[in-house]
Order: C-alpha cells, then sequence, then structure tokens
C-alpha cells in the first residue's frame, strides 16, 4: 500500500516536471497558444510536414513558399514507415499536416490506416491526372520516376531486350542485377505485378529473376549501374532518376559509368513500364489544412513542378510542365496502366513472395 | 542511516521501472497471439535470420577479442616508437560510427572508388569485383571488427596497465616468454575484462541496423524493420524483437558465469601500474608494423577518404543550418549523457552496497534496454509517451487550454529514450570503476559514522572520478552516433548529424554525407582524446 502511494506520487512529480518542460518548450516555437487559442487555430502562419524525401531541392522550395506566402513550413524527415507509425500513434492529437514521400503504396497504406483526409481542390484536379491521385482524393502525386531496365550499349543489343519477364529467360542467367527485396522500390515493382498478372505469375517472376541473378542483391541503384560496368552482369533494374543523378554526378568516374549505359523503358508493346511516383496526402487530424492545402497547391503549379523535374530528373505529373530535356532524350514510353493504390494494396503479399523465393 | 539507504534503494527501483517501461510494453504485446506473418516468418526466414545474425556476432567477437586483447597487452607490456600515440591512437576507431566506415569502404573499394579507378586509369588494369566485394557477411565482420574493436581493447588495456603488473612481472621473472606470459597469464586474469568489452561489441552488432541495411545481409534488426515495415506488421517485429532479446539475455547470463565469482579487486590503494618494456630488433618492427597497419585500417584510411570527399562537397553543404546540426548533436548527447551518468552512479551505488540479490537483479535489468533495437525502444517509448500525455491533455482540457502533445513532440521523449537505449554503457563503466575499488574504502567511511550519502559524494564519487569520465565520454559519442532512435523520435525541425548523414547515405549521395560525419568523427575523436588525457592523469 504504502509502496503504491510512494509510487504514485513519484508518478505525478515526474508528470508535473515534464508538463512544466513541455510548456516551456512549446511557449517559445508553436504558436501563443494562451492567448486567443480559437483565432490562432485557422491561420498560425505554419505548416508542418512529415516527409521521407530529403533532397536539398525540396527544402529550398519550402523556403520559396514561405517567401510568397509568409506561412513557415515545418518539417519532420524521417523513413516513410516509421513517420506512419508515427502518425498512426499520435492520433487526433498530431501536429502533422501533410505526409510527403516516394512510393505510392505508403500512401495508400497512410489512407488503408485513416491517417489522411480527403481535399476537393479544383485546382488539384486540373494540375494532376487522375491516375496519379487517390480516387477519393486523399493522396496527390507530385513527381514520377520509372522502374527502367540499364544495360550496356557494348554489350547488350536493344533489340535484344523486351518486358521485365523476358528478363527471367535463360539467356539473362547469372547478368541481371538488382537490389535487394528490402527496397521499397521493388517491393512495388512486384506488387504491380500481382495487380497485372496474378500471384503466381509475380511469383514466378521474382523465382526467375534469383535464378537469373549476376550476384547476391547488394548496395543501392547506382550500385548495380556500376555492376554492370564492371562486368559482372549485362542490365541492371534501377530507377530513371538515379541514373540521372549519375549522369550530373561530381564524381567524373560515375558520370564515365552513365555514360556506357543506356535506358530502356520495358514492357511497351505489353503492359507498360512500372512507374511510382512521391506524393503528399494532408493528415486526419491536420490542424493547419488550409495552409497544408495551399502548399500542395503551391506543389503541383507549373513553376514547382519545373523546378522538381530540372534538380532532381523526375518526371512532373503536372501536364502543362516538360520533362528536363536529359530526360527528353530517353525519350517518350508507355506507362503501367494501374491504379497506384494496388502497390500499397499488394506490398505484404510481395514481401512474401520475395521471401519465398529466398530474394535476399 | 538505515532510512538513507532506502532512498537510494527507493531511488533505484523508481529508475528501474521507468526504464523498463518501455520494454514492458513490448513484452506485452510479445504474448500476444501470432498471426499469419509470423507463421511465415519462421517457415521462410527465421532459420536464416539466426544464422546470419549468429555468424556475424561470433566472428565479430572472435576478431575483436584478437585484435583488441593482442593490441591492449602490446601496448601496455612494450615500448615501440610512437608508443604515447598508439596508445590513445588505437580507441579512435570507436569515433567512426561502423555505417559510416560502411559507407567509406564501399565507396573506397567499389567500381568509382579510387583503388580501382587507380587501377584503371593510371595502368591499364580491370580487376575481378570479386577481390573488391565488401557487400557481403566477411565484409559486415571486417567493418563491424575495425569499428568496434576498440571496446575490447580499452577495458581490457586499463585493466591491464592498472591491475596486472605484478602478476605480469613475476611471470616475467620466472622466466616466461612473452608469448606464453600472454597465452597463461594475461588472457587468463583479464577474462572479466575481456568478456565486458566483447559483449559490449555484441550487443552493438545485435543493434546495427546501418551497416547490414546497406550491405543487404539478413539478420534480426533488418527483420525486425522488414516485418514492422514491409508487412505492416508491428506485432511480427515484437516478436522478433523478443526473441532477440532472449537471445541476449542468455548471453548476458553466460558473461556472468564466465566472469565467474571473481572480484579482481584490490585491498590496498598501492597499486603499481605495468611497466612497460623498450622492444628491441625486428619484434620492435612486428610490432610497430601491427599498429601501423591497425590504425590506418580503422582510421587513418577511411578519415582519409572522407576528408577527400569533404574537399568535394563542403561549398554545398555548409550552410548556417549546419552549424545547428552541430548544436542539436551536441545538445542532446551531452544532457543525455548527464543524465545517465546519474541514473548509473545511484543504481550502481545501490547495488554494489545491498548485500542481497535484489540489487543485482536492478543492476542487470538496467542494462537491457541495450539488447533491445532503438527502434523498438522507441515505439515503447513512444506509445508511454502518448498515454501520459493522454492524461495530460486531460489536464489541460480541464485548465481550459489547447490540447497538444506536449511530452511525446518534445525534447523530453528523445532524450529519455537515449536514457533507456545505452545507460548500460554508463552503469558498466560506472560499475567497473566500483569494482575495482572494492567496498573497503566505503566500509571504512561508514565505520567512522559517515552516512551512505555523504560516503558517496566524500570518497566513492572521488575514487572513481576516472570511470565516471570514461562512462560520460562513451555514452556522449555513443547518443551522437545513434540513429534510428532519433529518426524516430526528433520533434519537428530538429536534426542531428547522424540523422543528416543517414538521409544522404540512404539517397545514395555518399559524397555529400561526408561532412556530417566528418563532424561526427571529429567530436567523437576529441572526446575520446580528452577521455584518454583524463584517464591518464588518474592516479593510480
Amino acid at each position: 500500500m504504502l509502496k503504491k502511494n510512494i509510487f504514485t506520487a513519484f508518478v505525478m512529480v515526474v508528470l508535473a516536471a515534464l508538463v512544466l518542460a513541455g510548456c516551456g518548450k512549446s511557449n517559445e516555437g508553436a504558436s501563443s497558444s494562451n492567448n486567443d487559442a480559437k483565432k490562432e487555430d485557422k491561420k498560425s502562419g505554419e505548416v508542418n510536414l512529415y516527409t521521407s524525401r530529403h533532397y536539398d531541392v525540396d527544402d529550398k522550395i519550402f523556403a520559396d513558399f514561405t517567401k510568397e506566402t509568409g506561412i513557415k513550413v515545418n518539417l519532420i524527415k524521417g523513413e516513410e514507415d516509421e513517420l506512419i507509425e508515427r502518425l498512426s500513434r499520435e492520433g487526433k492529437a498530431t501536429k502533422g499536416d501533410l505526409f510527403f514521400t516516394s512510393d505510392a503504396g505508403r500512401l495508400h497504406w497512410a489512407k488503408d490506416k485513416d491517417l489522411l483526409q480527403s481535399v476537393e481542390s479544383d485546382t488539384l484536379n486540373k494540375n494532376i491526372p487522375e491516375n496519379l491521385r487517390d480516387k477519393d482524393n486523399e493522396w496527390f502525386g507530385l513527381t514520377k520516376r520509372a522502374r527502367v531496365i540499364v544495360y550496356d550499349k557494348k554489350k547488350v543489343d536493344q533489340s535484344e531486350l523486351s518486358t521485365y519477364e523476358a528478363l527471367t529467360e535463360d539467356k539473362w542467367k547469372g547478368k541481371v542485377l538488382i537490389r535487394s527485396s528490402e527496397n521499397i522500390y521493388n517491393q512495388s515493382l512486384v506488387s504491380s505485378f500481382i495487380a497485372l498478372n496474378g500471384k503466381d505469375e509475380a511469383k514466378k517472376w521474382a523465382e526467375g529473376i534469383v535464378n537469373n541473378m549476376a550476384r547476391d542483391p547488394q548496395g543501392g541503384d547506382r550500385d548495380q549501374a556500376k555492376g554492370i560496368v564492371a562486368g559482372e552482369g549485362d542490365v541492371a533494374i534501377m530507377n530513371s532518376y538515379y541514373f540521372g543523378q549519375m549522369l550530373n554526378s561530381e564524381d567524373p568516374e560515375e558520370v564515365k559509368v552513365a555514360k556506357q549505359l543506356s535506358v530502356f523503358f520495358p514492357n511497351q508493346e505489353t503492359t507498360g513500364t512500372h512507374i511510382n511516383i512521391s506524393g503528399i496526402g494532408v493528415t486526419k487530424h491536420a490542424k493547419n489544412k488550409e495552409n497544408a492545402i495551399e502548399l500542395v497547391e503551391y506543389l503541383s503549379s507549373p513553376k514547382v513542378q519545373k523546378v522538381f523535374a530540372e534538380a532532381n530528373y523526375e518526371y512532373p505529373v503536372n501536364k502543362e510542365v516538360e520533362p528536363s530535356e536529359l530526360l527528353k532524350s530517353w525519350g517518350n514510353f508507355k506507362e503501367q496502366d494501374l491504379n497506384l493504390s494496388k502497390l500499397g494494396e499488394n506490398n505484404a503479399d510481395a514481401v512474401k513472395i520475395m521471401n519465398e523465393v529466398s530474394w535476399k | 542511516m538505515r532510512s538513507q539507504f532506502n532512498s537510494w534503494a527507493l531511488l533505484s527501483v523508481i529508475f528501474s521501472i521507468l526504464i523498463l517501461l518501455p520494454a514492458l510494453l513490448i513484452m506485452v504485446q510479445l504474448f500476444a497471439e501470432s498471426n499469419e506473418n509470423w507463421e511465415h516468418i519462421k517457415e521462410f526466414m527465421l532459420k536464416n535470420y539466426i544464422v546470419n545474425s549468429v555468424t556475424l556476432v561470433s566472428f565479430t567477437g572472435l576478431f575483436t577479442v584478437l585484435i583488441g586483447v593482442s593490441a591492449a597487452w602490446l601496448v601496455s607490456a612494450y615500448k615501440v616508437p610512437m608508443h604515447r600515440f598508439f596508445k590513445w591512437g588505437l580507441i579512435l576507431p570507436l569515433a567512426i560510427p561502423p555505417y559510416i566506415g560502411a559507407y567509406t569502404y564501399h565507396g573506397i573499394l567499389n567500381y568509382t572508388g579510387v583503388i580501382q579507378t587507380t587501377l584503371r586509369n593510371q595502368f591499364g588494369i580491370k580487376v575481378d569485383q570479386k577481390f573488391f566485394d565488401i557487400m557481403n557477411i566477411p565484409g559486415a565482420v571486417f567493418i563491424f571488427t575495425m569499428f568496434l574493436y576498440p571496446y575490447v581493447y580499452i577495458i581490457t588495456r586499463s585493466f591491464l596497465e592498472n591491475q596486472s603488473s605484478s602478476l605480469i612481472e613475476n611471470a616475467r621473472l620466472l622466466g616466461k616468454g612473452s608469448f606464453m606470459t600472454f597465452i597463461q597469464v594475461v588472457l587468463p586474469v583479464s577474462r572479466a575484462a575481456i568478456v565486458g568489452g566483447v559483449s559490449l561489441v555484441i550487443l552493438e552488432v545485435f543493434n546495427d541496423y546501418g551497416v547490414v541495411k546497406y550491405f543487404g545481409i539478413q539478420t534480426f534488426s533488418t527483420a525486425i524493420f522488414q516485418a514492422w515495415f514491409g508487412m505492416g506488421d508491428i506485432y511480427s517485429a515484437i516478436k522478433l524483437a523478443g526473441t532477440l532479446m532472449l537471445i541476449v539475455i542468455l548471453i548476458l547470463i553466460l558473461e556472468k558465469v564466465i566472469r565467474g565469482r571473481k572480484q579482481y579487486s584490490y585491498s590496498t590503494s598501492k597499486v603499481r601500474p605495468l611497466e612497460p618494456k623498450e622492444l628491441k630488433g625486428w619484434k620492435k618492427y612486428a610490432v610497430l608494423s601491427f599498429f601501423i597497419s591497425l590504425f590506418a585500417l580503422a582510421f587513418g584510411i577511411p578519415f582519409i577518404q572522407l576528408l577527400h570527399w569533404v574537399y568535394m562537397t563542403y561549398d554545398v553543404i555548409l550552410s548556417a543550418t549546419f552549424a545547428d546540426l552541430i548544436w542539436n548533436s551536441v545538445f542532446v548527447a551531452g544532457i543525455g549523457s548527464v543524465l545517465i551518468i546519474i541514473v548509473a552512479l545511484i543504481i550502481a551505488n545501490f547495488s554494489r552496497l545491498s548485500k542481497g540479490w535484489g540489487g543485482k537483479v536492478f543492476s542487470k535489468i538496467t542494462v537491457l534496454g541495450y539488447s533491445i533495437p532503438g527502434a523498438v525502444i522507441a515505439i515503447g517509448v513512444l506509445t508511454l509517451f502518448l498515454s501520459l500525455d493522454e492524461k495530460v491533455i486531460t489536464l489541460y482540457e480541464w485548465l481550459g487550454l489547447e490540447p497538444t502533445l506536449v511530452l511525446s513532440l518534445s525534447i523530453s521523449m528523445l532524450i529519455f529514450a537515449y536514457v533507456v537505449r545505452f545507460l548500460a554503457v554508463g552503469f558498466n563503466s560506472i560499475e567497473s570503476g566500483f569494482d575495482k575499488v572494492g567496498t573497503v574504502f566505503t566500509e571504512a567511511s561508514r565505520t567512522l559514522g559517515m552516512s551512505v550519502t555523504k560516503t558517496f559524494f566524500k570518497v566513492d564519487i572521488k575514487m572513481i572520478k576516472g570511470a565516471i569520465a570514461g562512462g560520460f565520454i562513451l555514452v556522449f559519442v555513443d547518443i551522437l552516433k545513434e540513429l534510428p532512435l532519433t529518426l524516430i523520435l526528433q520533434p519537428f525541425n530538429f536534426y542531428t548529424l547522424a540523422t543528416k548523414t543517414f538521409q544522404y547515405a540512404s539517397d545514395e549521395r555518399i559524397h555529400e554525407a561526408s561532412v556530417s560525419s566528418m563532424v561526427i568523427i571529429c567530436i567523437s575523436a576529441l572526446s575520446i582524446f580528452f577521455l584518454h588525457r583524463v584517464l591518464e592523469k588518474e592516479p593510480k
């Protein structure tokens, strides 16, 4: 009994101390919530963003937004899944107004966990094509990347390439480079196959790729490109924007590697090349909803889309904006005709399939 | 006097409970029914995780002992040129977090790295990639060994220097050669120190996420992330974490058994430090080249590579916000370390003075946090703070204030998580400090009528100053390097050097990651240098 009392007393003390500490913290930063909380609520002049994109160009765009609108952008950067977990634990008390990430599957996931809310905006409907936003308008794609086949111009003739599926043929035994199954881009790729061809076909494909791997999966997308030039394999599956980065690297050796390679958009005669997006959604319990929508609209505007496209080698979603010269030089391509929500719905199955076929 | 001791006990209980709460919240869920995902993991993955984790841990353990102990022995028993430099220089690799080491070595060895580029461009040699492939299990063992052996080195060295002189000198007098002295005397007597060091190494390896993720090796920690995130199933993640915890508890018990009941403490203050002997002839050069190559591989080479990348990218990276990064990192690491040392002192002092088993249990419980992967602790802490917040919110509403998440968005949550995670590091250092001085002086002081508390401040604390400083610095460096916790729990607009480094690296922008890596390394290296100075000056 006595012990329990002491413990309770202690907990109260700790609690009190923490509250005081918390007050001290929140007063200086967030809002002067004490006087006139309700008025402040709507236009507190800030917007809080959870983002898994860590590009310097994003910081620059947010700074421009603040300059133009006076709305301050606060950021928490982290891994997408950890941010989702955090949002869901914070529930209605969250301070996050927006969730920004570079994978459609994760956006769907956030929606699925009831973390996002529907947004009605004519501007967004105009700026962003329908297949690149959620059907309930809970998230919006802002940039696109394609998962392409990269090959050595000297060793492989373009006519030898056709589809992702063809890479599982015996011809490519020991010649395919691709990173690990832990990577979200590969998970989404397999998810897309589940959506298009069914689980059995997707598993067959994953099994075939594992059989044809030039080496155990290792490193990032750039490492796959280097693997080709180093003679470890002939083709690599990688993200288009990493290839753009390599071509423009500050390291001359990386540029040299990229220059020996070429980009191929697979499945042009069939289901189309797999694409993924970076996208954003307003959180369910956003406290600064108006500011949040204003920011999303700003990000979809032609001006900002141009910045995304030029600086990061990503494809703009806004049809009014052209891709950068580099991306244009790779040519137009047919995209997978797929509601990107499917990537999220099938993610868990994709991971299981990859585990079952021992895709490391 | 009795009641005085009780307040030490009470504080120890409270701290232990606070530390345990996040783990308990996780444990509660560990016993939830297993689901389909867990069955899938058991069928297809678990064996692989266990084999890989155990392989990594065993080989890293073996090599860190071999390298750490022999370096410690050679440094304390022999004098070679640049002896004073190597003494602390061999601790320096601790300043490089293994994940940064992994990024750097991969950067050096890969196709566009300096070695292959030079061979290609200067000599026209194209090499077989097999020989330069580091992204595999042997590669990871190499990285872990290079950047973690100092744990074994530092603990063994300080033991050998301060505790073993009479034994070693007797062995020498009895005509034992240096090799036989090493095998028959040094290894057995420093067993406890070695085991203490290597268990830190093992826990670090179990907890690593950066290296194995980068290298694509499936271990428990990647599995936890995979289940939690890839399958969206935190319950399976928690089960994996629980399994890992059981393994670690087993290791900790094993450590106690190996360490045995022996207390290597002296009842006299006249412990003579070991006097190093001058080496001559080929032996001198053999030892010297061992030191040089170890230092080069574990510090010099990665450092120079990073320096080169810094030169390539600093003008883009360095800005006003970069100063904030440094300040943030030093700030949280400083506060966290101070808190940890205070808590560790209280529990260690209580556990050593209490004769019953209770105190010992506390001491073992508090170090458990170190065995739980950072990301799992983060979720436990988040859960705890959110439930506290709910209560606070009720209080706020009652007071008519706007409901906000006061606690879980403040920096106190992050710091609390650091305390849970790294208490073991500070505690081990302080416990071994107490072990060294034994309880004779305390007992004398008590006999002379001083209270436990007074004795603690007037006697005990002064005798373990070195251990306190050492513990502080180890914790400080650990927090500075910490990654998953900080990623999950950082408040808005708050980044550290570690999270920034990870962001760049996970974006495959290793060059840009070099500036923040370099600052982490320099701050850690300075701390280590300072630690060395403190230990040197400590009266022996």
